[in-house]
Parts: structure tokens; C-alpha cells; sequence
């Protein structure tokens, strides 16, 4: 009996005594909400964005008067070498694990991004699921340090920003680490970023005066998609380049979007459902042609102008000038890729090599040229589904009284 | 003299004289104040009513005797045997009368609460039913109370409980065998069952249990339910008890075996599954679909009581990358300024909790009600005011606590209890790895358990497809023809 008690003792002891080998408590954690890489000359200059708990997460809505978040800045030949060498800084432990956002300076992302994310993805301790951005002409720290409004914590203010705008909008790219990491390794295509910019004063964004006014004097906005070269930035795209990227790559959820009515005036129209499908063809010399399929569900948000809505026909007309102009401006905007980066960022490439492997080995080595050359068409269909909760539109209804 | 020196053999004969047989008596059973000698003469002879007092009812049979007494007046000399006859056979109105002829039987009789007639020159005597049937009428049955149902809960008598049981089953197949156990309490234990529904081999086994338990005294059910178990160390109950009638004769019904215990309204029922002590007997009296949820949601919170702190141990120190951004900037707000790790936090907790909760048993009624929310306000409000612990922990200890008081049987709330803090520790060394190792003991411990011969987990495993009617869900009665348990 005494054995047995003293085994079980033992055996409890071994439980209690040893330790516990990575345990960390919450308290001992320094969250890093956002990290920040840009160029130094040094190596890398690396900034993390930590959540302060006094302030974050206190339920009685920061009192205090504290900044949500603190950043610190180090500077290292690589960057764990950085991120270790902040803790001669910070109180406590970083812990990468639920990083937002990962920032990266346009003069690195200019540089190539590859030995970067190299780290980013051999750690284990990252999730994959945040999202990558470039920092449009700045530094990704300027990025960091600004207060934003309504979300306590800036990092956790431009994840969700990137989603809801992604979601309704559609001219920003939610790209995770996962995606641009399958992206660049894929023959046949090239990655795309989202990009963020400081809109106004960039001395005061730092600090909790920031969101003290009612229209606060820095913002962080959207910047277009970035287009990668492999892992090298080589150029913007403004809104409509970054709208196409996105309905070629069938990521829009929901965006806007206007045209010319057939009576005079602008119609607006929001886009529910998009559906996009890329063909690859040989034409008579053996050239591969692509066709995007765009299947566009939209509604009608509104009409500047006069229109006999009465009648089908017009509705009809409306969704064929649609269609013609939404595959002549997707052309050009593919087109403008096409010759100014030569980047395939919409994944013609991988889809001759899906459907023409053979054919795909002679272009392998200078898909880079060919893309530039290769001919794209764009053929839409587009369905008016609503027109709202009125028929004729005002000034069409004033006028015939 | 000579008594004294036989009083040591059981089967002692009864001395032919009044004065012999009550100093009999005191040997046995001592100078006792409550043992009471009447004396009455009915004509000649002299007669002896023994009784204890308290025990014993003799009104009845006094008053029997004393209307009858004129009788024995035409007896002009002692004629004992046919003074005895003619008690026995026509003055004594009474249920039970019986010839006794040795001391032990007169032991036996007047510890029953029976008296003992006993007239001078005779060499035995009579027992006359007197027991006192002085006992708490049917009440509610307090631990398991149900919405709809019966109401009533068995009682301490033994004869009232199996009364209760015959009252719902009125099938000439229902079974009653009775012994007594306990070499000093001598108590009286019932073994109920019905003819044809139960496992003779349970019944055998049964049987052979209760014949080797060597015991000194039995005051309660789970005197005998340790000794019957299959398994001596396991922190699960292999022995179901009820207090409800209806539960009980339910029991009887699927097939399985009741034991009632003279002195305590709590009986045995055999073979236990541990599916059993998910489901309350309300099940059936509720609307089938109803039923299911309830019972799913006994299992989910079954599962919350058990797991919840240990839990929220093993991701708030080891895993804080599972846990959702947003809740983790919370909880780590909340976290700041807690002296305590996480796993000393919730032990406290509950720690704190259990001792609430023995004191809200042990107080009378009134006091409970104020240390409950004295409690309350400690737990709730100043713990977390003062910076020792969290409010997250709080809403974990609490959600804990009251999925506790979900399960329908009192027991296998001890055993998750019991199980919570074992978790708790592995979780606090081992993180979620622990867990699920720990989990995957406890599965194995459970598929082991065996109650009476019969495996604990029984319809999961082995599984049984008709089972699974009446295990997670409970389906309709009509999908049910009969009662299936047949074990």
C-alpha cells in the first residue's frame, strides 16, 4: 500500500517538479499586432507594432489616456537577428503568433521580399493567415506608428479594413503569406500585394491626438495592388487596374461601378456576383490566345439622368453597353500589364501550362516576353437582376408631368 | 444458574418457567430500559408481554387480550400449552402470530419490533406483530426532482419501498428475496427484480456478491454498493441509485435489479451503464424531441464540466495561437496585474468554489441562502476587483460549476469533480497534448469498467444499434416496442 502511495507520489511529483517546458503565461507575452520590415544599410530595420494590455484590452474603454500600442524599432543584419535584438527593449517576450499585418517598405519590396518571408515562413510560431502589404513610397514604420480611429489597435484597423474593402470594393488585394508564397514559386505567374499610403499629416499620426478630432488628421488608406516581378515590386496599379486584376482573378465578392446610360447621364450599378473563367486557345500559328468569361450579376443603384425604364428594352441596352465596356476596359487594363511590367500576375502562364503542357515547355524559360505579346480578350455577360425599390427615374418622372 | 451458563448456545430452549425466561432475556439482550415486561394474569396462569418500547405497538394486542381475558377464568389450574393455543387461535385479531420456541428467535422478534407472549410453565411462546410503523410518510424525492412526473421518493421502511415499486409494476413476475447483512445491524435488504426481464447470470452474481460481503453494519445503500462494485479504484460509479420509485421500477422493467436497504430512502440498481446516469427519468415524461436536446445537452455540458478549466489552462500558457486575436487582446487585458499563473488562478477558483458549495450542504437552509451570496459577491465581484484573478476565469469557473448541476445523478457529478482538478494539473504541465492524452486514458478506463460482468460503456461498447434509441437521443415510444435494456 505505502509502495503504491509512494509511486503515485512520485509519478504526481514528476508532473509538478520538472516544470513546464514552453509554458508561457499571457502575462509574460508582448503581442505583436503588426510587423513592419524596411531597407536598412545595416541589414534590415524591423518594427513591431505590440499591443499595450493596460490600455487594449481593458474593458473600461483605455481611461487611462495610454497609446493602445507601442512600436520599437531594431535594427539587424537578418531579421530575427532584429527581432532579438528588440528585446533589449521591450519588457516581455515578443510573440509573433498573432501578427495582422506584415508592412514591408517599398525599397525592399523593390529589392526582392524572398529572403524576408524566408524567415516569415520558416518560423513556426507565425500563423500564415495575416495579410501582406507594401508600404506605397514610405517606410514601413511610418505605417506603424500611426493612431487609427474606431479600432483600439492600428494593426487589427487595417485587417479589417483590407477585408470589408476587399469584400465591397474589390480594388485591394487580400493576399496572405500562404498565396504569395504559391504564387512565386508557380511557373506561369507572378505575385500581386496590396498597398497602403499615409493620407495627411505625417508628423502627428503617432499620437492619440490623432483620433482626438473628429476627422482624424492621418489616415492609413489602400493604394492599389503592387505587381511583383517574382519577388521584386516593379509598379503600381491605379483602381481600375487593381478592379481587373481582381475580377481576372475571380476575387471580386461585390464592387461598384458605373456607365453611360443609354438616355444621357451615369447609371451605377453594384456588382453581386462575378464569376471569371480563363480560356486558353492556339490560333492558326499554334499561338496560344486567352479569353476571360466574366459571368457579372448586377443591380441598378441608380440613374443620373433620363430613362424610358418602362420599357425591357433599355434595360437590355443598359447591360450590352455594359458589356462592351467592361471588355474593352478590362482589355486595355490588361494590356497596360501586359507591355508596361510584363508581369503575369493574372496566371495566363499556369493556365497554358494546365491545359497545353507540351506546348507550355517551349515558353517556359520566356513566358516573361511572350506574356508581353500574347494576344487577351475579354467577352462579359452581364445580367441586370434589380433596379431598386422605383421604376422610372426621377427626372424621367419629372418631365413627363 | 444454569441459563446463564447455556445462554451461550443459539438454539436455546425455552425454560418452562416465567421468572427463568425473563432472566433469559436479560442475559441477551442486557437490563435495557426500553425493553418492557407486562405482566397479566388471565385466569390462573401468569403471562408475560415483552416488548421494546419504541419499537413495539402493543396497544392492540393489549386491548386484545384484555377483552378476552374472561375466557380464561374456567381454567381452574395452569394449562399453559392450551392457554397459548387458545391465544393464538382466537383472541389474537393480529397479522403476524407465530410459535416460537428457542431465545434466538426471541431475540430476532423483539429487535423486529414484534412482541413476545410468554406464560409461566410453557416451554415456547408468541410473537405477535406489534411493529411500529412509525416512519416519514412519502415525501418528494428532494435529490432528483423533476417538472413533470411523480413526486414521490421512497422512504427509510423497506416494506413501504417495495410497496412503492409493486404499486407501479403490478406483475406477478416481480421478485422479492430478502437478507439480512450487517452482523450488528442486522438489516434487512431487499434484492427486487422481475422474473424473466433480468439476466439470471446478473442475478447469480448478484447473489454470490451479497452472500461474500462481510459486513459489520449496514446504515445506508452504499454500504453494500462498495462492496458489490466491480471496481474498487475507478472515480466512476458502477452501482446507479435512485430514490425515485418510478426510476427504480423502470429499472426493474429493463431488466436490471434493485436493492433496497432497511433505513435509507436511496436504492442500489444493477448493472449500471454509465449512459445511465445521463438520463433522468423525466426523459420520458417529456415530449420525445424535447427529450434528445435535453439529453445532448447533458452530454455537452457533461463534457464542460469536465474540460472547460483545463481548457482554458492549457491554451491561455501553451497554445495562445489558437485562441482568436481579438479574445486574446482581452483576455491578456484582463490577465495584467494577476499575481498568479493561470493554472493556480483557476485552482483557486475552484478550490474556492467546492468549499462554497460543502459549506451551502453542511449550513441549515436560512444560513446557506446568505453565505451562497456572501459567496457570490466574493467569487464574483471582489476576486476580480482586487487583482487576484481574472474575469475570464470567473465566467470559466462558473459555466463549470453550474454544467455540474446538469447531470441528472449526483455521483458522476463527483466523479468529473474529481476528474476537473486531475485535468487541470495535467493541463498546466502538458497543454492540450496532456489532454487528450489524458482523455484517451480516461476512454480506455471507461471501456474496462465493468458493472456486474456487464461492460460500463454497453451500447458504444460493444456497440449496440438498438440501443442507440434510447442512448444520445430518445426516440419516440412508438418507435420503441418495448422496454430493451434486457442487458
Amino acid at each position: 500500500m505505502w509502495r503504491k502511495f509512494l509511486c503515485i507520489l512520485l509519478i504526481i511529483s514528476l508532473t509538478l517538479l520538472t516544470g513546464c517546458w514552453s509554458r508561457k503565461e499571457l502575462n509574460d507575452l508582448a503581442l505583436v499586432m503588426a510587423l513592419g520590415i524596411d531597407l536598412d544599410p545595416g541589414g534590415y530595420a524591423v518594427t513591431v507594432q505590440v499591443m499595450n494590455p493596460g490600455e487594449a484590452g481593458n474593458q473600461k474603454g483605455g481611461s487611462s489616456g495610454g497609446v493602445p500600442v507601442v512600436t520599437y524599432q531594431a535594427i539587424g543584419r537578418t531579421v530575427p537577428d532584429a527581432l532579438q535584438r528588440m528585446l533589449s527593449m521591450t519588457p516581455r517576450m515578443l510573440y509573433l503568433a498573432h501578427i495582422r499585418v506584415l508592412v514591408i517598405g517599398e525599397a525592399l519590396a523593390r529589392r526582392g521580399v524572398s529572403d524576408v518571408l524566408d524567415f516569415i515562413s520558416r518560423n513556426h510560431e507565425l500563423r500564415t493567415d495575416f495579410f501582406l502589404l507594401v508600404a506605397k513610397e514610405s517606410r514601413a514604420s511610418k505605417i506603424l506608428e500611426i493612431i487609427t480611429p474606431f479600432e483600439h489597435i492600428p494593426a487589427n484597423s487595417l485587417y479589417s479594413s483590407i477585408l470589408v474593402s476587399h469584400k465591397k470594393w474589390a480594388a485591394t488585394g487580400k493576399v496572405t503569406l500562404q498565396q504569395f508564397i504559391t504564387e512565386l514559386e508557380r511557373g506561369g505567374s507572378n505575385p500581386v500585394m496590396s498597398g497602403v499610403q499615409l493620407n495627411g499629416d505625417r508628423q502627428n499620426g503617432g499620437s492619440v491626438n490623432n483620433v482626438d478630432t473628429i476627422s482624424p488628421k492621418t489616415m492609413i488608406e489602400h493604394a492599389g495592388i503592387a505587381v511583383f516581378k517574382k519577388d521584386k515590386l516593379v509598379g503600381w496599379l491605379d483602381e481600375p487596374g487593381s478592379k481587373t486584376v481582381n475580377y481576372v482573378l475571380d476575387e471580386v465578392d461585390s464592387t461598384v461601378s458605373n456607365e453611360h446610360s443609354p438616355g444621357g447621364g451615369l447609371a451605377g450599378f453594384i456588382i453581386t456576383r462575378s464569376d471569371s473563367n480563363l480560356d486558353v486557345r492556339l490560333d492558326a500559328q499554334g499561338k496560344p490566345e486567352f479569353t476571360v468569361r466574366l459571368n457579372i450579376e448586377a443591380n441598378l443603384t441608380t440613374i443620373q439622368g433620363k430613362l424610358n425604364l418602362n420599357n425591357p428594352a433599355s434595360i437590355e441596352d443598359i447591360q450590352r453597353n455594359l458589356e462592351q465596356d467592361y471588355d474593352l476596359s478590362l482589355t486595355q487594363n490588361i494590356r497596360e500589364v501586359q507591355q508596361k511590367y510584363g508581369a503575369d500576375i493574372f496566371g495566363f502562364g499556369e493556365a497554358l501550362h494546365r491545359k497545353y503542357p507540351r506546348l507550355w515547355r517551349t515558353y517556359r524559360e520566356n513566358w516573361e516576353d511572350s506574356f508581353r505579346t500574347v494576344k487577351v480578350k475579354v467577352r462579359s455577360k452581364i445580367v441586370i437582376q434589380r433596379i431598386g425599390s422605383i421604376i422610372q427615374p426621377l427626372k424621367q418622372e419629372i418631365e413627363e408631368k | 444458574m444454569t441459563q446463564l451458563e447455556n445462554a451461550g448456545s443459539p438454539q436455546e430452549k425455552l425454560p418452562d418457567s416465567l421468572s427463568a425466561f425473563i432472566e433469559g432475556i436479560q442475559v441477551r439482550l442486557g437490563t435495557s430500559t426500553d425493553i418492557i415486561y407486562r405482566f397479566i394474569t388471565l385466569g390462573p396462569s401468569s403471562v408475560v408481554v415483552v416488548y421494546i418500547e419504541g419499537m413495539a405497538d402493543p396497544q392492540a394486542l393489549m386491548k386484545a387480550i384484555h377483552e378476552d381475558a374472561g375466557q380464561f377464568n374456567e381454567f381452574s389450574e395452569p394449562q399453559p400449552e392450551r392457554c397459548l393455543k387458545l391465544l393464538q387461535d382466537r383472541t389474537l385479531s393480529l397479522g403476524k402470530v407465530g410459535g416460537i420456541t428457542n431465545y434466538t428467535e426471541v431475540e430476532t422478534e423483539l429487535l423486529a419490533g414484534n412482541s413476545v407472549i410468554y406464560i409461566d410453565g410453557s416451554t415456547h411462546a408468541l410473537s405477535a406483530g406489534t411493529e411500529a410503523l412509525k416512519q416519514r410518510s412519502v415525501e418528494d424525492a428532494v435529490s432528483q426532482s423533476v417538472v413533470r412526473g411523480p413526486r414521490e421518493g421512497f422512504t427509510e421502511s423497506l416494506r413501504e419501498n417495495t410497496a412503492l415499486i409493486r404499486r407501479r409494476i403490478q406483475n406477478p413476475k416481480l421478485r422479492i428475496e430478502q437478507r439480512k447483512l450487517g452482523e450488528q445491524t442486522q438489516t434487512n435488504v431487499a434484492v427486487m427484480y422481475i422474473e424473466g426481464n433480468a439476466d439470471p447470470e446478473v442475478l447469480q452474481e448478484l447473489r454470490r456478491r451479497l452472500d461474500a460481503a462481510k459486513l459489520d453494519s449496514v446504515l445506508e445503500s452504499n454500504y453494500i454498493e462498495e462492496m458489490i462494485q466491480d471496481q474498487r479504484y475507478s472515480p466512476f460509479p458502477t452501482v446507479y441509485n435512485t430514490e425515485r420509485p418510478d426510476s427504480a421500477a423502470s429499472a426493474l422493467l429493463e431488466g436490471r435489479i434493485a436493492i433496497l436497504v432497511e433505513g435509507t430512502p436511496f436504492i442500489l440498481v444493477v448493472p449500471a451503464l454509465l449512459v445511465q446516469f445521463f438520463q433522468s427519468s423525466e426523459d420520458y415524461y417529456q415530449r420525445s424531441d424535447f427529450a434528445t436536446l435535453v439529453r445532448m445537452l447533458r452530454f455537452f455540458c457533461f463534457a464542460i464540466a469536465l474540460l472547460t478549466p483545463s481548457f482554458y489552462i492549457a491554451i491561455t500558457t501553451f497554445h495562445q495561437e489558437m485562441i482568436p486575436t481579438t479574445l486574446l487582446i482581452s483576455l491578456i487585458g484582463q490577465r495584467e496585474g494577476i499575481p498568479f499563473p493561470a493554472f493556480l488562478e483557476a485552482f483557486i477558483m475552484e478550490i474556492t468554489f467546492e468549499i462554497l458549495r460543502e459549506a451551502g450542504i453542511r449550513l441549515p437552509k436560512s444560513i446557506g441562502q446568505s453565505v451562497s451570496i456572501v459567496g457570490t459577491l466574493v467569487i464574483g465581484q471582489a476576486a476580480v476587483d482586487a487583482g487576484l484573478v481574472s474575469a475570464a476565469m470567473v465566467i470559466v469557473v462558473s459555466i463549470t460549476a453550474i454544467a455540474n448541476f446538469t447531470l441528472p445523478a449526483f455521483n458522476v457529478g463527483i466523479s468529473v469533480r474529481m476528474l476537473r482538478f486531475v485535468l487541470m494539473v495535467i493541463a498546466a504541465s502538458f497543454g492540450l497534448f496532456g489532454i487528450i492524452i489524458a482523455l484517451i486514458i480516461l476512454g480506455l478506463h471507461l471501456c474496462s469498467l465493468e458493472s456486474m460482468g456487464i461492460p460500463y460503456m454497453t451500447s458504444f461498447a460493444p456497440m449496440r444499434r438498438q440501443s442507440q434509441k434510447d442512448t444520445f437521443i430518445r426516440l419516440s415510444r412508438r418507435t420503441m416496442k418495448k422496454y430493451f435494456g434486457q442487458n
